[in-house]
């Protein structure tokens, strides 16, 4: 990295810092030539040679890639290049807040979720649509802008940052709290891994606590991969039954089974938005079945970049992790009691069951004997009295 | 020390899985699923409420029933038409071990083998049709010994975790052909026994119209001895 106060880079003149990131830092910049304000972002290049081509061709790559998008939910790329060991990027300059810092000061409504959850999903789709895979959707990357506007950041970066992991051992690639279990699992990442991603933020937005806990990197990851999560509705009363529907396909594990295209889920979204009196829900909102989308960077591998907490033993972690993983088939043992049927009294009964109940409930079914299988079983009966019957008939006529 | 009290308890679970629901679009998802609270509000309509449970699945739903395997079964057997209105269930019964649990945000919920084993029965049957386990077929005999004669082995399969269950699925017709093989035992007993019977006592007397003939032929006198000498001769096996 640069040495000392940057205050030039390429031809943007350095106003001041904005954040900082695992990668590298976050500058206010003046563009000289268009006059305009920039945020320019700075990724350090690595010092190995051979690595740096490496990581050089995947970083202009992916800024090409994501210099194209042009949508209203994503933030507009201007130029990229590099000076010295750092590769840049300029950006929209945007004043907001990230949804991380919004989570933190207090509840969403279930209205305001839904709507930035749709924004997304709109944005990542037009991605998708033209290929690219974000890879590390997370709050920390979603901008809430004046006006109820959204905004995806950092479009790109999350697969630059692969090589970190395969060349610096002991790199910090993030925390996998919003990675899809395909992710963790190390196995080949499309759009659809988009979609699981945000579904978790929808799910932390909604229920206002996160999805994905545990007390190492390797019992998240797990959990990712494993734990099916409690209804929304269960944990916040004003979600709605549809968007508990809509949260559950966006979660599912398997790929196959989640939402197949990134505009079918913000549709849906748009439905419970309509459902909550929210917005108009659009002419074209009517549900299609799904359709694969085949995007270019699927078989791109992991990805999944971050911020704070991966541990330098991320890839044993992954490794273990694909060792753990059941099926997904895997059956359900812990079901929730219905809302729509009234359970109170067997609930009752189960929790202070009378000395009898105590018995009846725990009665083992008994093997049916002869004598009871004779008393119950007229058919079985029947045949018994006509053998013995005919027996003692023709006994009698021959000897009688 | 009383095993009644250490025990967990015992229920017949009906699990209803709706056919690849996951996979459809969330508006059919949700029409499906009003759909199924349907069939179990009318399914469970003769259950006393504390004789039964309905718990919520991610892909359907599943009723626990306590103390009355039949009336498990009944449920089943009552949802499986709904296959007619577009709804494919596959449903898995279970008669095991349940357990009250906390499922967050201060709900409760149901656990247990017996979810688990029905929910992998449910999993192996095909749409529109209902298998049930061994300990289920048990605990069905036992409430009513003539039902589980209606049951016929499916199969044993393994579920993800390698677990082997012994299948069983219903069949309608299996009662009456039971029936009719007791019918054709019986009628062949009939016939066997009597007819026997009749030929036990035609060789006797035709015997010992032979042995008259003979006596006769060669002369010997009709007497006193006459009768002891034929048995002998039968017995002898002449």
């Amino acid at each position: 990295m640069a040495k000392g106060r940057l205050t030039r880079l390429g031809r943007y003149k350095i106003l001041g810092e904005v954040g900082r990131g695992a990668m590298g830092v976050v500058y206010k910049a003046h563009d000289p030539v268009l006059d305009r304000t920039v945020a320019l972002k700075t990724i350090v290049m690595t010092q190995d040679a051979s690595g740096r081509t490496e990581y050089e061709a995947r970083f202009f790559q992916e800024a090409k890639a994501a210099g194209r998008l042009n949508h209203p939910a994503i933030i507009s790329i201007y130029d990229f290049g590099e000076e010295g060991d750092l590769a840049y990027m300029a950006m929209e300059m945007i004043e907001g807040t990230e949804l991380r810092d919004r989570m933190l000061q207090g509840a969403i409504p279930v209205r305001e979720a839904i709507d930035i959850a749709e924004q997304v999903a709109d944005g990542l789709g037009f991605a998708h649509e033209r290929g690219v895979v974000h890879r590390d959707i997370k709050p920390g990357n979603i901008m809430l802008m004046p006006r109820g506007r959204v905004k995806i950041m950092d479009f790109g970066i999350a697969r630059v940052r692969i090589s970190d992991l395969k060349t610096q051992t002991g790199t910090r690639i993030g925390t996998p709290k919003y990675m899809s279990p395909e992710q963790v699992l190390g196995q080949p990442v499309d759009h659809r891994s988009d979609i699981f991603s945000v579904g978790i933020v929808l799910y932390e937005m909604l229920t206002r606590s996160s999805l994905f806990l545990g007390t190492d990197t390797e019992q998240v990851m797990y959990n990712v991969a494993n734990i099916q999560q409690i209804s929304p509705s269960r944990l916040n009363s004003e979600v709605p039954a549809t968007l508990d529907l809509v949260v559950k396909r966006a979660l599912e594990k398997d790929p196959g089974v989640r939402y197949q295209d990134t505009y079918e889920f913000a549709s849906d979204l748009r439905n419970c938005l309509a459902e909550l009196g929210g917005r108009e829900a659009p002419a074209s909102a009517v549900v299609v079945d799904t359709l694969p989308l085949d995007a270019p960077a699927a078989a791109a591998g992991r990805g999944g970049e971050a911020e704070k907490t991966m541990k330098p033993d991320a890839e044993k972690a992954v490794d273990k992790t694909i060792l753990l993983a059941p099926s997904a088939s895997a059956p359900e043992s812990r079901l929730a009691l219905s809302s729509r049927f009234n359970s109170v009294f067997a609930l009752q009964r189960l929790a202070a069951p009378t000395k009898r109940d105590l018995v009846l409930f725990a009665r083992v079914p008994r093997p049916i004997g002869i004598w009871r299988r004779l008393r119950h079983d007229r058919d079985l009966r029947r045949l018994i009295a006509t053998i013995v019957t005919a027996a003692l008939v023709g006994g009698a006529i021959a000897f009688i | 020390m009383n095993n009644a009290a250490i025990s967990p308890p015992l229920a017949s679970v009906v699990y209803l899985k709706v056919h690849e629901i996951a996979r459809r679009p969330v508006l059919e998802q949700a029409r499906l699923r009003a759909q199924l609270e349907a069939i179990i509000a009318v399914t469970i309509a003769e259950l006393a409420p504390e004789e039964r449970i309905v718990l919520d699945a991610t892909d359907g739903a599943a009723v626990a029933v306590f103390r009355n395997p039949c009336k498990a079964l009944q449920i089943a057997e009552r949802a499986l038409p709904a296959a007619g209105a577009g709804l494919q269930l596959r449903i898995g019964i279970n008669h095991g071990a349940v357990e009250l649990a906390a499922h967050g945000g201060g709900h409760n919920a149901l656990t247990g083998d017996g979810i688990a084993t029905a929910a992998s029965a449910a999993h192996f049957a095909s749409p529109a049709s209902l298998l049930m386990t061994r300990s289920f077929r048990d605990a069905l005999a036992d409430a009513s010994p003539d039902l589980d004669v209606s049951l016929r082995p499916a199969g044993v399969f393994s579920d993800a975790g390698l677990r082997s269950h012994e299948l069983f699925s219903p069949d309608k017709g299996a009662a009456a052909r039971r029936r009719k093989r007791f019918l054709a035992i019986g009628a062949v007993a009939v016939i066997g026994f009597i007819g026997a019977g009749v030929a036990v006592r035609f060789a006797t007397v035709d015997r010992e119209q032979r042995f008259d003939r003979l006596f006769e032929k060669v002369g010997i006198p009709l007497g006193d001895y006459r009768q002891a000498l034929r048995r002998s001769i039968g017995i002898i096996g002449l």
